[in-house]
């Protein structure tokens, strides 16, 4: 196993010199877009075949390969942990950076020469989107969070010749910044209850849970909820949602597909490993606390999205009923991973398709994305109206979708975990929420078209992305078997 | 009385929440963002004073990464809102009010 010393950390090595061959090729040799996208492209599609390696190296087992500094083997301390999860987080996550890159594409082509500071970013966002899905240290997980987040704080402000692109940027970076300091103090606090900040290994949290009575009871468990707090603004799960609204509709439209699923996808891997791996034994803590923010997050979505006009917004406040439906599955600690990770792929999937879509139809650079501009999409682009159909229709979880597939499977792990109320109340929620999706459909397929518009046309890029999304949403729909198969061998060591 | 770890750990609270407070109630872009370096310091203190009480050197280099990030969101903040001061001379962030729905 020597040679595979490094395969841990590949994806990430990867990707920070696919980031470098980036900005060498486009600062110090002056080429032309077409080469450093390239360049990332590559790096990327690099990186995902790695994860690949490592989920086939495992074997599909929970693996128990550790990499920290000091090499191979169980480690006192390991601070990067290489298992069937971090290996099919990384297949989700490099493959999601690959169409995001792809969806991306519209808006660097108008950015010029500071198009390759945007795919540089791109690249060291999602370096660090999959370091939080393998971090096995707490404080590495909070610095792989930033490394994303920090990236995408100027992501979201990158059109600055738009005032409510920096708006954006200024209240993503506030909250954003809140957030990861009311979760790194949870680290600290748990760090002070428990002595080590580490997941796995000798003298790690769950060595000392097995060994040891916790004796700062109510340190630990402000540590958890200050944690949770931190992990669920990333999310946008509901009452931590409030940035999520403003910095979708604000963000250039090309880049907030990434911005939205990527967070999304890595940010409920993290919650995954920290909660049903890390604080495994103390879930009659933390199950209630993620039972209650997932009925708010149900509700208060739902009933904020029924009301907007904008297509972005919408599917800002959609994110957050589905943030909600993805923590009922976490309520079953380890045996709820599997259910939330089938959610939360092809939601990601769905969520970029759809934003891809508002992209071409509002403009890769533009922020607002009002109903008015979508009204008779049918007529001026048939494809893109069918593509956000099924998109929206998957979002919704109609059956023979991913969507619906999805939904059954984080209710059952929430029924069996006992949260039977949760699962009436996010039923309800569910069949409500149709309600905003049929709207957005009826205004692409019923309403009339506004004088002095013509059809639109989606470039390549854009086309194969949503291609990609719909056929996710239809596929794991109609044959949700394979999928379910890997995610059950994908758990967390 | 000798000053154990609990205090400091005490002060850190104390000055996490004055931090968060000034986040919630100042309005100036500037002052919020002070504001949560003051919690990101909170952190620090937390971090070291468990450290010396437990005896691990642990929390005293999970200090050095939160000082390197929080340098790094000082570069990225200031840059976004000084390009918003160049375009509206203000940092009032009730002012920034054109996103809503």
């Amino acid at each position: 196993m020597q040679n595979a010393a490094l395969l841990p950390i590949a994806p990430e090595l990867v990707l920070l010199i696919g980031m470098l061959g980036v900005v060498t090729s486009a600062v110090l040799l002056g080429r032309d877009r077409r080469e450093w996208g390239l360049i990332a492209g590559v790096a990327l599609a690099v990186a995902a075949i790695l994860a690949v390696m490592q989920w086939l190296l495992l074997g599909g087992e929970p693996g128990t390969l550790h990499y920290s500094a000091r090499g191979l083997s169980i480690m006192r301390a390991p601070m990067v942990v290489m298992d069937a999860y971090s290996a099919f987080a990384g297949v989700a996550i490099f493959s999601l950076g690959l169409l995001g890159l792809l969806a991306a594409w519209d808006l660097v082509e108008t950015l010029g020469d500071r198009g390759a500071e945007f795919v540089a970013l791109l690249l060291l966002a999602v370096a660090g989107l999959h370091g939080m899905a393998m971090s096995s240290n707490l404080v590495l997980l909070f610095l792989s969070l930033e490394t994303a987040s920090i990236s995408f704080y100027v992501m979201a402000g990158f059109t600055r010749d738009r005032i409510d692109a920096d708006e954006a940027a200024l209240k993503y970076f506030l909250l954003g910044s809140l957030a990861s300091a009311v979760f790194v103090y949870g680290i600290a606090l748990s760090f002070a209850a428990i002595g080590s900040t580490t997941i796995y290994g000798a003298g790690g949290i769950r060595d000392f849970f097995s060994n040891t009575i916790v004796t700062e009871r109510g340190v630990l468990l402000v540590g958890i909820v200050m944690i949770i707090v931190g992990l669920g603004f990333k999310v946008s799960a509901a009452p931590f949602h409030q940035w999520a609204p403003d910095v979708y509709q604000g963000a250039p439209g090309g880049a907030v597909g990434l911005m939205a699923a990527g967070v999304k996808l890595a940010g409920f891997i993290a919650i995954g490993r920290v909660l049903a791996a890390g604080f495994a034994a103390q879930i009659d803590q933390w199950a209630s606390i993620i039972a209650i923010v997932a009925g708010i997050s149900v509700i208060l979505g739902t009933s904020l999205a029924a009301v907007q006009t904008d297509v972005k917004r919408l599917l800002a406040y959609s994110g957050v009923a589905h943030a909600g439906y993805i923590l009922t599955a976490v309520t079953a600690g380890i045996f709820g991973i599997s259910a939330m990770l089938f959610y939360v792929t092809t939601y990601a999937a769905m969520l970029l398709g759809a934003f891809v879509i508002a992209g071409v139809v509002t403009g890769p650079r533009e922020g607002p994305s009002s109903f008015v501009q979508w009204a008779g999409l049918r007529t001026r682009s048939p494809e893109l109206a069918m593509a956000m159909a099924v998109l929206l229709l998957g979002l919704g979880g109609i059956p023979f979708t991913a969507g619906f597939v999805g939904k059954i499977q984080v209710f059952t792990a929430a029924a069996s975990a006992g949260y039977l109320w949760l699962v009436v109340l996010a039923l309800v929620t569910t069949v409500i929420g149709l309600y905003f999706y049929l709207k957005v459909i009826k205004v692409m397929f019923i309403d009339p078209v506004a004088d002095g518009v013509g059809p639109i046309e989606a470039s390549t890029t854009a086309r194969t992305v949503f291609a990609v999304a719909v056929g996710v949403t239809i596929l794991f729909g109609l044959a949700p078997w394979p999928l379910l198969d890997i995610v059950r061998d994908a758990l967390p060591l | 009385m000798t000053l154990t770890a609990g205090w400091f750990m005490g002060l850190a609270a104390v000055l996490f929440a004055l931090g968060g407070a000034g986040v919630l109630l100042r309005r100036n872009a500037l002052v919020m963002f002070m504001s949560i370096e003051l919690m990101l310091n909170a952190v620090n203190l937390t971090f070291v004073a468990a450290s010396k009480a437990l005896g691990q050197v642990e929390g005293q280099v999970a200090t050095l990464f939160v000082i390197v990030v929080a340098a790094a969101e000082v570069t990225v903040g200031l840059a976004i809102i000084v390009a918003i001061f160049h375009r509206r001379a203000s940092a009032d962030v009730d002012e920034f009010a054109e996103l809503r729905g």
